[in-house]
């Protein structure tokens, strides 16, 4: 069990090396094979590893293995070392799975792009770096896989580095992800400081016994990681200015890796979150803001990856609020389900942005249905799976989170549970109004100019008409693996890492499914009136939507604008008079030394000579006169 | 022991040294000033026998020989300076050579 997780492990980061150390000797494609390959690779031995932990009691499903101590300063050790548990094995199956389809994706989508395999490169890395971030058998492991999988977003949004656009997404997203890392190292040095170790197991134990402030800040840490790493609500800017990277990268990020991360770090940890219940209770409200926030701000975007990635922020809120009020396995489940319907709705949309000669903006497409049908079938799928509608996935894992704030009993619940079932209903609007728009009525001017058509050789359209197709199937019937609260696997595989803290009754898991699944669908019908039947007019949109917020003018205004006065401030007191000051000075002095002892340097060697023998003959008689 | 006391060795080794660094001192002419650093060189080495004779350990003998050693490679430079001087046809004139004043 253990091997194979090491080997799923270190399948991607081999491509890596490999991909780059080969560099110029093979070919685009065959460094496209490389990257499937091993994320395929990984794949089969997280299922080889899930398989041999199935096979065992639940009991014995959490495994430690170290390779060896890695650290080690004073009474405080880490080792590297890597957990395979349930929930690690719930986490490498998606990261693993739904990432090797991504990857084999971009075989056709990144054909013919320059720089192919420094992109297949950075992917694999990516795919790695989220495996370390779930396999990490301490919090000190944990977080290098945290940092990593920052700095290969960070290179994969940047990917067109010769669009200032792109540079400037690609740093602001790592720079919000630094502010979550810095707040969870310093989590990390508290407990260190507190507990003496990062291992789960002691620090679990030990975590009860500490102050109600340390508690707190140690959750209020791990929690603002969370929150920068899953865009949530107020360090969500950098997610929809992530879509400058190529589209897989956008499905990558959105659906297998790094945004799901913040909550596996809440499920991780959650006797350290338990500890502190305010913070659990802030991370399902933060949660439920994000969700509704996102939702609004995703009725008036008109890039098309730019809807589906508010999307992911609402739905990560709906993670977190599952999360946050203790119903872990929901949250998880979600989490799966979105993998599947998220990557769906990214590559889909790629194929469209492909076959439209890379136009994004949807107000350009429309009639877009009966020239692509395949493609659009895959959305409707996947955007009924995100709106919630049975029987696709989307129904099932959504519901239940929303069953479970009822569950919670108290007036905080139930106000979650309006807001996220007013949620539904904006997936619903949102989501079908894209669709509406892209797909439905008639073709417009740009598509009748620029007719769709397939790119690349029979392999390229063979890698992206695949994998659509499977996350099509998956999205539609990955849901079925769990039908709370009649059937629940998914709550009883995960149930010895994190036991959920609030059970929903049968009654509501009813009400919330059905408030929840007429909601979506009133918001789908709210869409076909407006967008696809015309029967009334889009109302005009508020310039706060448009503006999303604010929020990015708020933390121009905050941290940018002053910073640069500062700056500019220092330059014009410190900078200039003191610290250019001072280095005229010590030039100018040095100059005129040397200007005033030049004559000394006569040119005669007899002069030197002199020179030696005199200061020879004044050591003699200062020896001897001290003597 | 044999011979004079170990000042009277002092003495001359003292008259040597002085003797070279005034010639190295005051006259002009290269070849001059090589041979005045070798009588120089030669009343240090005097004056180490001097001492180890005095104290009785070869040390003061060894680092003559290594001294002597030196002096014969720098005559072999100094020498050759001065030959290639000559062919260039150079004024044989250590005043001339002031090229590093400042």
């Amino acid at each position: 069990m253990t091997s194979a997780a090491w080997i799923c492990l270190f399948l991607p980061l081999g491509s890596t090396a490999l991909i780059t150390l080969l560099g110029n000797g093979i070919r685009r494609r065959t460094a496209a094979w490389i990257a499937t390959l091993s994320c395929g690779g990984a794949f089969v031995a997280a299922v080889v590893a899930f398989c041999s932990m199935l096979s065992r009691s639940p009991a014995e499903r959490s495994e430690l293995s170290t390779a060896w101590t890695w650290l080690a300063t004073g009474n405080f050790s880490a080792g590297l070392t890597i957990l395979t548990d349930p929930l690690s094995v719930f986490m490498m199956l998606i990261v693993t799975g739904v990432g090797s389809l991504i990857v084999a994706y971009s075989i056709g989508y990144m054909d013919g792009e320059d720089e192919e395999r420094r992109y297949f490169a950075y992917m694999s890395l990516f795919v790695f770096s989220m495996l370390m971030l779930v396999q990490g058998g301490n919090l000190l492991m944990l977080l290098i896989g945290w940092g990593l999988v920052g700095l290969s977003s960070y290179l994969l949004i940047g990917f067109h580095h010769e669009r200032p656009s792109a540079v400037a997404a690609a740093k602001k997203a790592f720079i919000m992800n630094a502010v979550g890392d810095a707040t969870m190292a310093l989590a990390f040095f508290l407990l260190i400081q507190k507990t003496g170790t990062l291992d789960f197991g002691p620090v679990f134990a030990k975590a009860g016994g500490l102050s109600d402030t340390v508690q707190t800040l140690v959750a209020l840490g791990l929690l603002g990681g969370a929150v920068a790493k899953s865009a949530q609500l107020p360090l969500q800017t950098w997610l929809p200015d992530a879509m400058e990277g190529p589209t897989p990268v956008s499905a990558l990020i959105h659906a297998a890796t790094m945004v799901t991360a913040g909550v596996y770090l809440i499920v991780r940890t959650h006797p350290l979150f338990e500890l502190a219940p305010h913070v659990q209770d802030l991370a399902a409200g933060l949660g439920t803001a994000t969700l509704l926030m996102a939702g609004l701000i995703a009725l008036v975007q008109t890039d098309i990856k730019r809807v589906i990635a508010y999307s992911t922020m609402s739905q990560i809120g709906y993670m977190f609020l599952g999360a946050g009020i203790g119903a872990y396995a929901n949250a998880m489940f979600l989490l799966m389900a979105h993998a599947f319907f998220k990557a769906l709705l990214f590559l889909g949309a790629g194929i469209v942005i492909h076959a439209l000669a890379g136009e994004q903006d949807i107000r350009k497409m429309g009639g877009l249905r009966h020239l692509m049908p395949k493609t659009w079938w895959a959305m409707l799928i996947g955007g009924l799976a995100l709106a919630g509608i049975p029987p696709l996935s989307g129904f099932f894992a959504k519901d239940s989170i929303l069953a479970s704030s009822l569950a919670r009993g108290d007036w905080y619940g139930y106000l979650l549970f309006a807001v996220g079932v007013a949620g539904a209903f904006l997936t619903g609007l949102y989501t079908f109004r894209m669709l509406f728009v892209v797909f439905g009525g008639e073709q417009s001017a740009y598509v009748q100019e620029h007719p769709p058509h397939a790119h690349g050789d029979r392999v390229a359209q063979w890698s992206m008409g695949l994998t659509v197709g499977v996350l099509a199937v998956l999205s539609a019937v990955g849901g079925w693996i769990q039908y709370a609260d009649r059937w629940t696997p998914v709550t009883n595989w995960l149930e010895p890492v994190a036991k959920s803290l609030v059970e929903a009754s049968g009654k509501q898991e009813t009400l919330a499914s059905v408030l929840a699944v007429g909601l979506g669908a009133l918001g789908i019908g709210v869409a076909w009136w407006i967008y696809s039947a015309h029967r009334a007019k889009a109302p005009r949109s508020w310039a706060i939507l448009e503006h999303k917020f604010y929020f990015d003018e708020l933390y121009d205004a905050v941290f940018y604008w002053p910073a640069v006065g500062l700056t500019r401030a220092l330059y014009a007191v410190v900078e200039g008079p003191v610290i250019g000051g001072s280095i005229t000075g010590v030039v100018g002095a040095a100059r005129w030394a040397g200007q005033r002892t030049r004559s000394l340097q006569t040119g005669f060697v007899r002069m030197y000579v002199f020179a030696v023998a005199a200061g020879l003959a004044v050591l003699v008689l200062v020896f001897v006169a001290v003597k | 022991m044999l011979g004079p006391d170990v000042a009277a060795y002092l003495i001359v080794a003292a008259v040597l040294f002085a003797t070279g660094s005034l010639g190295v001192l005051i006259r002009r002419s290269p070849l001059i000033v090589l041979l005045s650093l070798e009588i120089m060189l030669n009343g240090a080495n005097l004056a180490l026998i001097a001492f180890s004779r005095q104290v009785g350990g070869e040390d003061g003998q060894i680092f003559a020989l290594a001294v002597m050693a030196v002096a014969a490679s720098e005559v072999v430079v100094g020498l050759g300076l001065i030959v290639a001087m000559a062919r260039k046809r150079l004024a044989l004139d250590v005043d001339e050579f002031s090229t590093l004043r400042g």
